[in-house]
C-alpha cells in the first residue's frame, strides 16, 4: 500500500517536472498563466502535464500554418543536417582507417623511432583538422537553425537532430552518389582496399555514431542554444554574425565541390586562385560569435559603470 | 456566427464580469456543461475571440494560490455582447417548439 501510494508520488512529482519542460515552449506571460490555472485547479501532475502539452501543440500547429516554418525546414534543416550528416561520416570513416592501421599495428617505434613518430604525429593532426572542422561546422548549422527557427525550434530543433544522426546511415539521395563520394549504408558489404577495416562493426557503425554525436549533434546542440539568443545582440553584430556564420556555411557547402575536384586530378592540376583552407573558414562561424559576444558583454559592463 | 465553445467562453466572462480569468473560466464552463475544458482548447479561444475583437485580455494581479503566477483577466467588449446576443436569439429561435424546448418549459413551473 505504501509502495504504491510512493509510486504515485513519485510519478506526480515527474509529471510536474515534466509541465515545467513542456510550458517552457510557451510564451512568457502565457507560461505563467498557465502554471497560475493548474496550480489553482488543483490538478493531478498527469492531468496538468496533458493539459500543458495540448496548449502547445495547438500553439505549435498554429506557427506551421505559416510558410516561414516550412521554408527554414526545406532550405536549412534537412540539406545543411544531411550534408553536416555525410561530411562527418567521411571524416569519421578517414580517421577510421588510420586508427584501425595504428592499432592494429601498434609497435613502440611509432614513439621511439623518429621518421615513425613525424608520420604518426602528422596524421594525428591531420585526423585533429579534420575534427575541429567538422565541430565547427556544427556549431555554425546549429546556430543558423536556432537563430531562424526560433519559435518552431521544438519541432526543428529534434529534426535538425534527428537528420545529423540518421541521415548518412540512410546513404543519401541518388544525386548526391557522385559529388560527395558517399559511403556505403549499412547492410552492404564493404569492397576496396579499405574492406579490412569496415568490416569490424565497431569502425563501420559504432565509430562514427560516437563522431557524429560527439562532433557533431552536441555542437549543433550548443549553437542552436546560442542561435536562440541572437536577438539579445545588437544590431551591428548581428550583421557581422550573420556574416561569418554565412562565410562558414559558403564554405562547408562548397568544400567538395572544389576540393574533391582539385585532390583527384592526379595528372596536371589546373591552375586555380589559392583557396583559404577548409578549417579557417570552419572557424570563422564560432570566431565570429566569440568576438561579437566579447564585445557586447564589453559594451554592457562599461554602461553599467558608468553613473546616470 | 460564434461557434458553441466561444459562446459558452463568451457567457462565462460575462457572468464573471470582474473576476473573469482563465481558471475562473474554465470552472464556470466545466459547470455548466458537465464536461472538462482543456487549458489549451480555452486559451486558443481566448486568442481567437480577441483576435476578432469580441473581448480584450491583459495580466492581471499575482495571487497566493495560484503560486505567486500572473493572471490572464477577460473583458467582452460590446461587440462580444452583441455576437453572444446574436448567437443566443438564434439558438432561441431555432428551438422554438422542439421536443426538449417543450420539455424544458415543463420542468420549469
Amino acid at each position: 500500500m505504501g509502495g504504491a501510494s510512493g509510486r504515485c508520488q513519485d510519478m506526480n512529482r515527474i509529471c510536474w517536472w515534466l509541465v515545467d519542460i513542456v510550458s517552457r515552449m510557451l510564451e512568457p506571460a502565457e507560461r505563467d498563466a498557465v502554471h497560475g490555472d493548474v496550480a489553482e485547479s488543483g490538478e493531478t501532475g498527469r492531468r496538468a502535464l496533458l493539459d500543458v502539452l495540448g496548449l502547445v501543440i495547438r500553439r505549435q500547429t498554429v506557427l506551421w500554418k505559416d510558410w516561414q516554418p516550412w521554408l527554414a525546414l526545406i532550405t536549412l534543416v534537412v540539406p545543411v543536417g544531411m550534408l553536416l550528416s555525410l561530411i562527418s561520416r567521411r571524416v569519421a570513416d578517414g580517421s577510421a582507417i588510420y586508427i584501425w592501421l595504428y592499432a592494429n599495428n601498434w609497435t613502440l617505434d611509432y614513439l621511439t623511432n623518429v621518421a615513425v613518430r613525424h608520420d604518426l604525429l602528422s596524421d594525428s593532426a591531420e585526423i585533429g583538422v579534420g575534427y575541429l572542422a567538422v565541430l565547427c561546422w556544427s556549431w555554425t548549422g546549429g546556430f543558423l537553425v536556432g537563430s531562424l527557427s526560433r519559435r518552431t525550434i521544438a519541432v526543428n530543433g529534434p529534426l535538425f537532430c534527428l537528420v545529423l544522426l540518421l541521415g548518412a546511415l540512410f546513404g543519401g539521395p541518388q544525386f548526391l552518389r557522385s559529388w560527395l563520394f558517399l559511403p556505403r549504408p549499412l547492410g552492404h558489404t564493404p569492397i576496396g582496399p579499405n574492406a579490412a577495416v569496415f568490416l569490424d562493426p565497431f569502425y563501420r557503425v559504432i565509430f562514427p555514431l560516437t563522431v557524429q554525436t560527439v562532433l557533431v549533434v552536441l555542437p549543433s546542440l550548443l549553437g542552436i542554444c546560442h542561435g536562440l539568443k541572437l536577438a539579445r545582440l545588437p544590431r551591428l553584430l548581428q550583421t557581422i554574425l550573420w556574416g561569418s556564420v554565412t562565410a562558414a556555411v559558403i564554405g562547408m557547402v562548397t568544400q567538395n565541390l572544389v576540393w574533391w575536384q582539385v585532390r583527384t586530378w592526379n595528372n596536371s592540376p589546373p591552375s586555380l586562385p589559392r583557396l583559404p583552407p577548409l578549417l579557417l573558414l570552419a572557424l570563422v562561424g564560432p570566431f565570429g560569435y566569440i568576438v561579437a559576444v566579447g564585445c557586447w558583454r564589453r559594451c554592457y559592463r562599461k554602461n553599467r559603470r558608468v553613473p546616470a | 456566427m460564434l461557434g458553441e465553445f466561444e459562446y459558452l467562453l463568451l457567457t462565462a466572462a460575462v457572468r464573471l464580469g470582474e473576476e473573469a480569468y482563465g481558471a475562473a473560466i474554465r470552472q464556470e464552463i466545466e459547470g455548466a456543461t458537465k464536461r472538462r475544458c482543456s487549458i489549451g482548447a480555452l486559451y486558443t479561444t481566448l486568442d481567437r475571440l480577441e483576435t476578432k475583437g469580441l473581448l480584450q485580455t491583459w495580466m492581471g494581479d499575482a495571487t497566493p494560490q495560484r503560486g505567486g503566477r500572473a493572471k490572464r483577466m477577460v473583458r467582452v467588449t460590446a461587440k462580444g455582447i452583441q455576437a453572444a446576443t446574436t448567437f443566443y436569439n438564434a439558438v432561441t429561435r431555432v428551438s422554438r417548439g422542439v421536443s426538449w424546448e417543450a420539455r424544458r418549459g415543463a420542468v420549469k413551473i
